[in-house]
């Protein structure tokens, strides 16, 4: 009976192995002619990346396949870096500053133009990634207070919160707490700091400032969560945040074998503003709907698909 | 009663999504969990014979245990890249503890006279091993692989940081896009599966228990 038993449980094994091994070939990696466009995990980087996908699938005989919302920069930096080929992707939408500051760990500039050069420079000669054109919008760090609070107390500025930082507690996420040009750069730069501050994931910052443990929180300039939650964006009147401007980050190899994939993304130059960018995340954010299909109906709508 | 109809209605529209996810979730926890036994086991058996080197496997162990999942992660993109790959050894190095552990315990704990009893008989040390002391261990090895398997399916959630897909993809969306409609149906379906693959060993456990030491 026992040795039944045993027999029975791994026969049950192999078979449920054989099974989830052929239904799901998921793991298997890409064959030639397909690349994978990956992205981070917050909602712009999904719209974007799906954004570039379509594009991608439209304009070229290209097979796309997607890996997104992948556990942020780092991740998607070491998976671009192999390749689709070495268990990888091929392309996904960085930011400039994201790329100067925390990839190159180079000092924070303010010219864009420069900090696109840099990079773009930079990152070729190095690991032979490749840059883009930028798709226009700027999702910088900004801060975000409650409108009605910002109202009360006739806050616009950074520099207008000064007199009231040690009452506030501030929100913001795990990755703004370390960089330079982050909490510790800001800090140096106007001459004050909260009463606390706290790192936490970007999700969870909103849920935070709506029930009102903290009052202020970190922000990017595009996002739709702002509208969602009556945030308003303060102003950074001394200039401290580096532009980081969004554009298709490719692996140079892919680049080679094709061309085409530059040819179809810089098909969006320059034409997204901050303000479409913020709508866009917004679909996603504020009335729900799937990042794949906002993607699409803002490429129909633009003539692009 | 609305916001109940509420999700229902949008676990309903993503029906095929959350299928798939669980099949995902599934494939990646179970290939891991099947690894891990094929390797934790006989390692576990092995350390029974050399006592001395017991400590430093279980200790190894331990430590892998001791790192958190999303460091592990962290050291694997850079060998293994993303997706389903380095997500089954994460989750196939977390499972090896427990396994290794309660095989080791299990085997290690039969009742002295009853080794003296088969050596007695004549038996072998490969068939004292074989007839006595692994059927007697048997319970206490399936309560490991059941802790491992548990663990594993809430563990899984992580691979989807590292686009592996699985029901995590959901709660992390529904993190980051503030959507607790979202959370809960990533949330729930794992929390099923796991009470199901617990409740699906705890019947393996009770019917490999030798039927002398079986509470009656």
């Amino acid at each position: 009976m026992k040795k039944y038993t045993l027999i029975m449980l791994a026969i049950l094994f192999a078979f449920a192995h054989i099974v989830s091994f052929s239904g799901l070939a998921y793991g298997a990696s890409p064959a030639s002619g397909i690349i994978v466009v990956g992205s981070k995990n917050f909602t712009e980087q999904m719209v974007v990346g799906n954004i570039a996908a379509e594009l991608l699938e439209a304009q070229t005989n290209l097979k796309v396949e997607k890996k997104l919302h992948l556990g942020g920069t780092n991740v998607c930096f070491e998976a671009l870096k192999r390749g689709s080929a070495n268990n990888g992707i091929d392309i996904y939408v960085e930011y400039t500053g994201t790329g100067l500051v925390n990839i190159l760990q180079m000092e924070a500039k303010t010219d864009p133009q420069k900090v696109y050069e840099t990079v773009k420079k930079e990152f070729k000669d190095r690991w032979n990634l490749i840059w883009l054109e930028p798709w226009g919008f700027n999702n910088t760090y900004t801060l975000a207070v409650k409108e009605e609070f910002a109202k009360q107390n006739n806050i616009e500025t950074f520099s207008d919160l000064a007199k009231f930082a040690d009452q506030l507690i501030f929100g913001c996420t795990m990755e703004f707490m370390e960089r330079p040009d982050g909490y510790p750069g800001f800090k140096k730069a106007y001459g004050f700091s909260f009463k606390e501050a706290k790192a936490m994931d970007v999700g969870l910052m909103y849920a935070a400032i709506d029930n009102d443990l903290v009052q202020v929180i970190s922000a990017f300039a595009t996002d739709g969560l702002l509208v969602a939650h009556n945030l308003k964006i303060l102003k950074d009147d001394k200039k401290f945040f580096p532009p980081y401007h969004a554009a298709p980050l490719v692996n140079g190899e892919v680049l080679e074998k094709y061309p085409g994939i530059a040819e179809a993304l810089n098909k969006l130059a320059n034409s997204i503003t901050d303000e479409d960018m913020q709508k866009l995340n917004y679909k996603v954010d504020g009335e729900g709907k799937d990042p794949a299909q906002v993607a699409r109906e803002f490429l129909k709508e633009r003539g692009i698909i | 009663m609305n916001i109940l109809s509420e999700y229902i209605s949008f676990m309903l529209e993503r029906q095929d999504q959350i299928l798939s996810l669980t099949g995902q979730h599934i494939y990646l926890t179970f290939t891991a969990v099947f690894l891990a036994i094929l390797f934790a086991v006989p390692l576990g058996i092995a350390i029974t014979r050399f006592e001395k080197v017991a400590g430093i496997v279980v200790g190894i162990a331990n430590a892998v245990q001791a790192l958190p999942s999303l460091a592990l992660l962290g050291f694997l993109i850079p060998i293994m890249g993303i997706g389903s790959k380095p997500s089954v050894v994460m989750i196939f190095l977390y499972s090896l503890l427990p396994i290794i552990k309660n095989t080791y315990t299990g085997l290690t704990n039969v009742d002295r006279a009853i080794l003296e009893a088969g050596k007695g008989m004549g038996m072998t040390n490969w068939q004292l091993m074989r007839m006595v002391q692994l059927p007697l261990a048997l319970p206490v090895i399936m309560t490991g692989v059941r802790i491992s398997a548990v663990t594993a399916v809430g563990l899984t959630t992580i691979a989807a940081l590292i686009g592996a897909g699985g029901l995590g993809q959901l709660i992390y969306r529904g993190i980051s896009m503030v959507n607790n409609k979202m959370i809960i149906t990533g949330a729930v379906p794992a929390m099923v599966l796991t009470l199901i693959v617990d409740y699906l060993l705890n019947i393996l456990e009770r019917a490999v228990t030798p039927k002398g030491i079986k509470k009656k």
